[in-house]
């Protein structure tokens, strides 16, 4: 007889599956390359944004600076870096720019290249116009050793997630979702 | 300025699948899906080879200008003989 309630290992079960993993598991084991590079519109926005906030706070904050223990302070930024350093991987590998360029074919190629040229050019005119930007700002208000270096730290962070993500959020919102056949 | 194809007509005359299609002519089935919908314009070497694939010239498929619906072309070809 049957009492509807379900056991324990039912509901890890469940768990399980509510992550979204076993399908993602079964996507990846499918063989068809197509299903394992698909947009992805919103995951890469995740690493920039907390680079951005990283970035913000190194300007914006530095009373936190300076009661923050030189020693600390290096172990927070290698944390920090750690922490990118974890979400990034998956977002260009999983992406549509993730498969070789190698087996690219002319849309695939051009894709690349329009994606890749976006993000230099975005990164050309943020560093062109933030670098002097940076260099003046620093020289008004006279920053610290300990401010200077942690603001240049998060803007190589930020630089480096948006060299890793920004092309594959160029791609995902470039590509629209094709029906099935 | 927009380019049509027929490429999906063709295809569903022919009763070929976009894969298959793709593999003939060497490119992703997904850039297929793109050309169908004109959300990618292809190369000259691209269009001839789906071209050829078709037997059929390339400006049955392509063309600057939007297509006429299939039903004038066969009223028009019956109005002429």
């Amino acid at each position: 007889m049957k009492t509807g309630r379900k056991s324990f290992l039912a509901m890890l079960d469940d768990s399980v599956r509510w992550t979204g993993m076993p399908a993602r598991v079964a996507q990846q084991l499918s063989g068809d390359p197509d299903r394992r590079h698909q947009p992805l519109r919103w995951r890469p926005i995740g690493p920039i944004m907390y680079a951005c906030v990283l970035f913000v706070i190194a300007l914006v904050w530095p009373p936190l600076l300076g009661e923050i223990d030189p020693g600390a302070l290096i172990g927070v930024l290698v944390a920090f870096w750690g922490a990118l350093f974890a979400m990034v991987p998956g977002i260009h590998a999983n992406g549509p720019l993730g498969n070789s360029a190698l087996e690219d074919d002319e849309r695939q190629a051009a894709l690349r290249k329009e994606s890749i040229l976006f993000c230099v050019g975005f990164l050309a005119v943020l560093n062109v116009l933030g670098q002097p930007l940076l260099m003046i700002v620093s020289h008004w208000q006279d920053w610290s050793m300990a401010r200077a270096a942690s603001v240049v730290t998060t803007a190589l962070m930020l630089n480096i997630a948006l060299w890793i993500c920004l092309p594959t959020l160029y791609a995902s919102w470039t590509l629209r979702q094709l029906p099935k056949e | 300025m927009s380019l049509h194809n027929r490429i999906a007509v063709f295809r569903a005359e022919r009763g070929i699948s976009r894969r298959q299609l793709a593999e003939a002519v060497g490119v992703n089935h997904q850039t297929i899906g793109y050309l169908e919908r004109g959300d990618y314009k292809p190369s000259l070497e691209l269009a001839l080879k789906i071209a050829r694939h078709f037997g059929v010239t390339i400006e049955m498929l392509f063309s600057l200008e939007r297509f006429e619906p299939i039903a004038m072309t066969l009223k028009r070809t019956g109005d002429d003989t």
